[in-house]
C-alpha cells in the first residue's frame, strides 16, 4: 500500500518512501498485514451501522463512505510548521475578502486583474459592503493540499464557500481510534476537539449585538439529499445546532426565525452549507428553493450574521492560486509560506498562451463548475477534443485556468493509490485562526482525487504530538461559551412531522413483520389442507392481513398445473417483506423509515443508524439471494411459485428485521431524552398502532366463523398483535372472542392494547405545543376513548346477525377506525404546517415598454 | 442649468385569485440624481403597508428599495411619484471626440488610464462593462451580425451610431414578442423584439467587440399625434444603452428609437443588463398562482393635473 501523504521518509538516493512508516511507534507496536485488513472491515461495519453515507440517494447503490484505517501520519515539526502556514494563508484570504467587499484597491493589473473576480459567478455585488462583527470575513476555511514531488506541502484548492469534511474527519478519528485501539492508544496523537470548540465560540463571536448574552444559532442545510448530508447533521449535532432547511427559517420585520412548531423564534447565526448564492431567492438567485427570502435585507440590518458570509466563494477562483504571493506581499508585507500549484488564469493575453501551448500536460479548470465546464485533464484528450477545447477558452479566456499536476512520484511497482489529498480546517476565533489537529484525507487510484471522489477512500490524519494538546480542564473551562439552539424548542415543523412519520414507519415495518410471521406460520402448516379449520383459517388470513400479497382476482387458483390441485391463492408473501414497490410492504415502511431519519438525524442517537443499516443490509441480502435463485432457475419453468417455497427463508429474515426494529424501539424508548420530538416520535408509533390494531380486528373478526376455526384465527391474531403469550398465561380454557378482545380492546396493563395505546397518544399530544386550534383533533380522539369504554366485548363478540356478522362490532371498530384517522389529519393540520409555497413574482419584461415613437421623431 | 421639469408616476399592481401570503420585494425605482437629472423629489408607497422596508445604494449606485409585506392580501400595489428637472442634451456628433473603437478596446485590456480618460476604479467599472452578464452571452450569431459596424479604425461614436440606426431598422418592435428568456440569438433569428432586446443586442455587439457598454433603466415621454390629447399613464418604462466614450464619458444611446438620449428621457439606473435593474422584482407566498402586473407609467410636465 502506498503512503502519499505522511511526513516524507527521503531514502539515500534523494527520493521518498511511499511506504507506511511505523518506526515511530515503540518497537513491536506496529499492527500487521493482518490486523489492518481485520480494522479495514471492522471499519467499514463500523461506517455502515452509523449510517455515514456520501453522495445522492440510491436505492440498493453503494453510498457508504469508506475509510482504509490505516493513518496519514505527521510529525510535529512538520505539522507545527504547515499550521503556521496555513494561518497565514487564512489570515491572507480573509484580507482579500476585506477588499474584495470593500475599498478594492487590491483590483488591480499589477495585483490582482479585476476580472479575476469581477467574471466570478461567486463575487456577490448584492452584498457589497457588508460586514460580520467580529473583524473577520473568512470564518472557516478549507485547504486542499498535496505532496510535491520533492515531499513538500502544495495547495490545490482553498475551500471558502461553506466548507464540508469536518464532521466526516470527526466521524473518521472515531472508527479509526477504534479500529486500531491498539496502536491508537499507545501513541499521542493530536485531538479534534478543540477545532470543533473553536468553532462554536467563533459563531459566538460573530453574532450580532442584537443578539444577547447567548446568541442562537442553526445549521441550514440544503436537505437530506444533499452529498454531504451527513457531515452537515454530524456537525450540527457536535456543534449542538438545530439542522434547518431554507423552508424553515423566515425573515420578518428585518429579523431571521426559525417557524418553530409553537410560532417564531429568533436565529442570530447562520452556520450555512448552502451556496451563497442561492441563499436569498430575492436578492441572489431567484428561484432557488434553499434560501431564505430577505436574508440579505436581514444581514444588511445587521439583525443575522451568516457564517461564511454571503459570496466568500469568489476565493474558490483557481485562478487567484496564481496571483496570492503577490497579495501576500501587497496586503501581509510576507512571503506566502504555502505554495500553490502552479496555476495560469487564461484571462491574461500570456497565460493564455502558455495555456493553450501545454494543453496535453495541464489539468484545465473552470473558475467556476457549471452543468458543461468541469475540470478536465488535458493529457486524456483526443486531439479533436484538444482544439475544441481550445476554442472555448479561446471564446472566454478569463472563465479557464491551466494547472500544472502536483503529486508525488510513485514507484511503478508500488501497489495502492496514486493520488492523495488532505483537506486542513481552519477556524477565525480569538483574534487569530485555529486549525484542526488532523484533518480529512482522501486517496484515490486515479492521478486526481476529484471532490466527489467516486471511489475514494477516506483517511484519518494523526498529527504526532509530544504531549496531549490541551488540557481536558481548560476546555471543559470556557465548554459553555459557545452558542446556544435557536428557539425555545429548536425543532422545525418539518423536522417535527419527520419525527411523527418515523414513528409511524417504524411500527408500521414492526407490525408488518408481525403479521407475516403469523401468517407464514399458518401457510406453512396448512397451505396443503385447504379444507381443513387451519386451511380454512388460513385462507381468512390472507384475505384479511396480507391482501396485498394475493394476486388480483379473489378467486382460488390452481397453484400447480399438473395437479389440478385447488387451494388457497399463492400468495407473494415474500414481495411483502422484500419488495419497495408492493402497498404496504415491510420495505416499503422501512425505506420510508430511514428517509425520515435521515432528515432528521440531528435530533436522534446515533445509535439509531446501525439497526436501521442492518435492515436495509438484510433485505438487500434476501433480495439478492431471490435473485440468484431465480437466475438458476430454482423457480423458473414451473409456471407460478411452488407453494412450499413461499416462506422459504422468511423466517429468519423476518426475525432479523424485527430483531433491528426492537433496537430501534429501544433506542427510542431509553435513549431519547422526553422533548417534544420524542413525543411526536411516541405519538406516530401509537397513532399507527391503535389504526393496524382496529384494522386486524376488523379484517378477522368480523365475519363469524366455526368454531375450530376461530380458535386459529385469533390465535393469529394475538401472535400478530404480540399479545398471544399473555393471553395463554391468563386464560387456559380455548381461545373465544370476548376475552381476545379484552385483551386487545381495554386490557390497559397490555401495552399493545388499544385502551393503553390511546392513554399513551393523549399523554404525548399534550405535550407538544398545539399552535393551531386543537379541539376537533382532541374532540376525535376522545369520540375514540369513548367508544373503545362502551364496548361491552361480552355483547359484541357473542351478537351474530343473521348473515353470520358481529355487526355491532363492525359498528364499533368502523367509527373508531375513521376518526383514528380523521385525528391523523388533524394532528397533521395542527402541528405540520408546511410552509406556503413561494414563487416569483412575474417579470414586468416588456410590460408597456416604450414603443418606438412615430418615425423617429419625438 | 434650467431644464425640464416633470412629474412622474409609476404605479405597478398585482392582483391574485388567492391570497397571498407574504410579499418580499425589491425596487429599482428612484430616479438617479445627475447633474444633467436633477430629482427634486421622491416617494415609494406600497400597499397593503410593509411591516419591514429598508433603502440602500446597490454596486451600480442606483437607490433600491426592500420591502416585506406579511399580511395576506390579494392586492399589491407599488407606486413610485417622483419630481425631476431634467436638462441632459444629446451631443451633437462634432461635440464627440474620434477614438477608435479598436484604442478604446485596447485600452480596456490594457488598462490605459489615458486612453480611457478614467481613474483606476473607472478602469474596474470598465472591464466588468466588457465582460457576459446574466442576459447579454458571447456568441457567434450577434458577433456576425455585428462585424459590419466595427470596421477597422473607425470612430466609436460612428460605430454606436450605425448600431442604432441598424437596430432601428433591421429589427421589428413588437410588443409582447419576447420573454425575460430570449436570447440575443433567438431575437435575431426572429427579428423582433422589445426595447429591451435591442438594448441587450446592443450591448452584446459592443462587448463581443471589447467595448464597455452597460445598461440603462428608466422613462420616454411620449406625446400624442398632433390633435390628440395625450393619454395619462401611458408613458413607458424604457431600456437603452450607454456605452463608454472616452473623453466624453458614459454615451446614451437608444437603439430602439435610433437617437442619442436627451431631455425627454429619465434615467432610473444603469446596471449590466436588466437583471441588474429591474424597476421591481420579489418573491411571493401563495397556494395559488402569480399575476400579470398591470404597469401604469405617466410622465407629465410638472404641475399637471395629479394623476390618479
Amino acid at each position: 500500500m502506498t503512503d502519499l501523504l505522511s511526513s516524507p521518509r527521503p531514502l539515500g538516493d534523494g527520493t521518498i518512501a511511499h511506504r507506511p512508516d511505523w518506526t515511530w511507534l515503540p518497537p513491536g507496536a506496529a499492527p500487521t498485514d493482518a490486523d489492518l485488513t481485520r480494522a479495514a472491515r471492522q471499519a467499514e461495519q463500523l461506517l455502515a451501522g452509523h449510517g455515514v453515507t456520501y453522495g445522492a440517494e440510491a436505492v440498493d447503490g453503494d453510498r457508504h463512505w469508506r475509510l482504509d484505517p490505516l493513518p496519514v501520519v505527521v510529525d510535529e515539526p512538520e505539522w507545527a510548521r504547515l499550521e503556521a502556514a496555513l494561518v497565514q494563508r487564512a489570515e491572507l484570504l480573509d484580507a482579500v475578502l476585506h477588499d474584495l467587499y470593500g475599498p478594492r484597491r487590491l483590483l488591480d493589473d499589477r495585483i490582482l486583474p479585476p476580472s479575476t473576480v469581477l467574471a466570478h459567478p461567486g463575487f456577490l455585488r448584492a452584498v457589497d459592503g457588508l460586514r460580520l462583527p467580529g473583524g473577520r470575513e473568512l470564518v472557516l476555511t478549507a485547504t486542499d493540499l498535496v505532496r510535491d514531488a520533492s515531499g513538500g506541502w502544495c495547495v490545490v484548492a482553498d475551500r471558502t464557500q461553506a466548507p464540508s469534511g469536518a464532521g466526516y474527519a470527526m466521524e473518521d478519528r472515531r472508527v479509526t481510534a477504534q479500529v486500531l485501539a491498539p496502536v491508537y492508544r499507545q501513541a499521542s496523537i493530536a485531538r479534534l476537539g478543540p477545532f470543533f470548540h473553536a468553532l462554536r465560540k467563533a459563531l459566538r463571536e460573530v453574532a450580532p449585538p442584537t443578539a444577547g448574552d447567548e446568541p442562537r444559532a442553526v445549521l441550514l442545510s440544503p436537505g437530506p439529499a444533499s452529498e454531504t448530508a451527513f457531515d452537515q447533521a454530524y456537525l450540527a449535532s457536535m456543534l449542538g445546532l438545530p439542522l434547518v432547511e431554507g423552508s424553515d427559517l423566515v425573515v420578518r420585520a428585518g429579523r431571521l426565525y426559525l417557524q418553530g412548531i409553537d410560532g417564531l423564534e429568533p436565529v442570530d447565526v447562520v452556520l450555512r452549507r448552502v451556496d451563497g448564492e442561492w441563499c436569498d431567492p430575492l436578492d441572489l438567485r431567484a428561484g432557488s428553493r434553499l434560501g431564505v427570502p430577505g436574508l440579505v435585507h436581514a444581514v444588511r440590518q445587521g439583525t443575522v450574521s451568516v457564517v461564511n458570509p454571503l459570496g466568500t466563494s469568489v476565493l474558490e477562483n483557481p485562478a487567484l492560486l496564481g496571483y496570492l504571493p503577490r497579495l501576500a506581499r501587497a496586503v501581509l508585507d510576507q512571503d506566502l509560506t504555502l505554495p500553490s500549484a502552479p496555476t495560469w488564469w487564461c484571462g491574461e493575453e500570456r497565460a493564455l498562451r502558455h495555456v493553450l501551448a501545454r494543453l496535453d500536460r495541464l489539468v484545465v479548470k473552470p473558475v467556476v463548475h457549471g452543468p458543461s465546464t468541469t475540470t478536465v485533464l488535458g493529457w486524456r484528450l483526443t486531439t479533436a477534443e484538444r482544439e475544441q477545447l481550445a476554442a472555448r477558452i479561446t471564446a472566454e479566456p478569463w472563465r479557464w485556468v491551466g494547472q500544472e499536476l502536483v503529486g508525488p512520484d510513485v514507484e511503478p511497482a508500488d501497489a495502492g493509490p496514486r493520488a492523495a489529498v488532505m483537506r486542513a480546517f481552519a477556524v477565525a476565533h480569538a483574534g487569530s485562526y485555529t486549525v484542526m489537529s488532523g484533518g480529512l484525507a482522501r486517496v484515490a487510484d486515479d492521478h486526481v482525487v476529484s471532490s466527489s471522489a467516486v471511489g475514494a477512500l477516506a483517511k484519518d490524519v494523526w498529527v504526532l504530538a509530544s504531549q496531549p494538546t490541551a488540557p481536558v480542564g481548560a476546555l471543559r473551562e470556557d465548554a459553555d461559551a459557545g452558542v446556544g439552539r435557536a428557539g425555545a424548542y429548536g425543532i422545525s415543523p418539518r423536522a417535527a412531522e419527520n419525527l411523527y412519520w418515523m414513528g409511524r414507519y417504524a411500527e408500521r415495518a414492526e407490525d408488518g413483520v408481525r403479521v407475516l410471521r403469523a401468517v407464514a406460520d399458518r401457510w406453512d402448516d396448512y397451505h396443503r389442507t385447504p379444507d381443513s379449520a387451519g386451511g380454512q383459517a388460513l385462507a381468512v388470513l390472507l384475505e384479511a392481513l396480507t391482501p396485498a400479497a394475493l394476486p388480483d382476482g379473489g378467486e382460488p387458483v390452481s397453484v400447480h398445473p399438473d395437479t389440478e390441485h385447488i387451494g388457497p391463492r399463492v400468495p407473494a408473501l415474500r414481495d411483502l417483506l422484500l419488495d419497495q414497490r408492493t402497498p404496504g410492504s415491510v420495505a416499503r415502511a422501512v425505506r420510508r423509515l430511514a428517509a425520515a431519519a435521515a432528515t432528521v438525524r440531528d435530533q436522534l442517537s446515533t445509535d439509531t443508524f446501525g439497526p436501521l443499516a442492518r435492515i436495509e443490509r438484510t433485505l438487500r441480502d434476501e433480495r439478492a439471494r431471490v435473485r440468484v435463485r431465480q437466475q438458476a432457475g430454482d423457480v423458473l419453468d414451473v409456471g407460478p411459485v411452488p407453494p412450499g417455497s413461499v416462506t422459504a427463508g422468511l423466517r429468519p429474515t423476518l426475525d432479523r428485521v424485527l430483531e433491528s426494529l426492537l433496537a430501534i424501539s429501544g433506542i427510542a424508548a431509553e435513549g431519547l431524552t422526553r422533548d417534544v420530538g420524542w413525543h411526536l416520535l411516541d405519538a406516530g408509533r401509537r397513532l399507527e398502532r391503535a389504526q393496524r390494531l382496529v384494522a386486524v380486528l376488523r379484517a378477522a373478526l368480523v365475519e363469524h366463523r366455526p368454531a375450530d376455526v376461530e380458535e386459529l384465527l385469533l390465535e393469529s391474531v394475538l401472535l400478530a398483535s404480540e399479545s398471544a403469550i399473555t393471553y395463554r398465561r391468563r386464560h387456559q380454557s380455548r381461545t373465544d372472542v370476548a376475552r381476545v378482545l379484552d385483551l386487545l380492546v381495554h386490557d390497559r396493563t397490555n401495552p399493545r392494547s388499544l385502551a393503553f395505546t390511546l392513554d399513551r397518544l393523549h399523554a404525548d399530544l399534550e405535550s407538544v405545543p398545539a399552535p393551531r386550534s386543537a379541539a376537533q383533533r382532541d374532540h376525535l380522539l376522545q369520540g375514540v376513548a369513548e367508544l373503545v369504554a362502551e364496548l361491552d366485548t361480552v355483547v359484541v363478540g357473542n351478537e351474530v346477525s343473521d348473515d353470520g356478522r358481529r355487526v355491532r362490532l363492525a359498528d364499533a371498530l368502523e367509527s373508531i377506525l375513521w376518526r383514528l384517522r380523521e385525528a391523523s389529519d388533524e394532528i397533521e393540520r395542527v402541528h405540520f404546517v408546511r410552509p406556503t409555497p413561494s414563487r416569483a413574482l412575474d417579470d414586468l419584461w416588456g410590460s408597456t415598454y416604450g414603443e418606438p415613437s412615430e418615425g423617429g421623431a419625438l | 442649468m434650467s431644464g425640464r421639469a416633470y412629474d412622474l408616476v409609476h404605479r405597478t399592481t398585482y392582483e391574485y385569485a388567492q391570497p397571498v401570503t407574504d410579499s418580499y420585494g425589491r425596487t429599482t425605482l428612484t430616479p438617479r440624481d445627475l447633474p444633467d437629472q436633477r430629482l427634486l423629489a421622491t416617494s415609494l408607497t406600497i400597499d397593503p403597508e410593509p411591516a419591514d422596508t429598508g433603502r440602500h445604494v446597490d454596486w451600480f449606485g442606483n437607490t433600491t428599495t426592500y420591502f416585506g409585506v406579511t399580511r395576506p392580501h390579494t392586492r399589491l400595489v407599488v407606486t413610485a411619484r417622483s419630481t425631476l428637472e431634467v436638462s441632459r442634451a444629446a451631443p451633437a456628433r462634432a461635440d464627440l471626440p474620434d477614438t477608435g473603437w479598436r484604442a478604446v478596446a485596447r485600452g480596456v485590456t490594457g488598462a490605459d488610464l489615458g486612453v480611457l480618460h478614467t481613474d483606476a476604479a473607472g478602469v474596474v467599472a470598465l472591464r466588468e462593462a466588457v465582460l457576459p452578464s446574466a442576459h447579454v452571452t458571447f456568441v457567434d450569431e450577434v458577433r456576425d451580425w455585428a462585424a459590419p459596424s466595427f470596421a477597422d479604425e473607425r470612430p466609436l461614436a460612428d460605430v454606436v451610431t450605425d448600431l442604432l440606426h441598424r437596430i432601428r431598422t433591421e429589427l421589428t418592435y413588437r410588443s409582447g414578442s419576447t420573454t425575460v428568456s430570449t436570447t440575443q440569438a433567438q431575437l435575431l433569428a426572429q427579428g423582433a423584439g422589445v426595447c429591451q432586446d435591442f438594448a441587450h443586442l446592443m450591448i452584446a455587439a459592443l462587448r463581443v467587440h471589447g467595448v464597455p457598454a452597460r445598461y440603462a433603466s428608466g422613462y420616454i415621454e411620449t406625446r400624442p399625434r398632433p390633435g390628440r390629447p395625450k393619454l395619462r399613464g401611458a408613458d413607458a418604462s424604457h431600456a437603452w444603452v450607454s456605452v463608454w466614450l472616452p473623453g466624453h464619458g458614459w454615451l446614451e444611446a437608444d437603439p430602439t428609437n435610433d437617437q442619442l438620449v436627451d431631455d425627454r428621457y429619465v434615467v432610473l439606473g444603469w446596471g449590466r443588463d436588466y437583471h441588474d435593474v429591474p424597476p421591481l422584482r420579489g418573491v411571493i407566498f401563495t397556494e395559488g398562482g402569480g399575476a400579470t402586473p398591470r404597469v401604469e407609467v405617466d410622465l407629465v410636465p410638472a404641475g399637471s393635473e395629479p394623476f390618479a
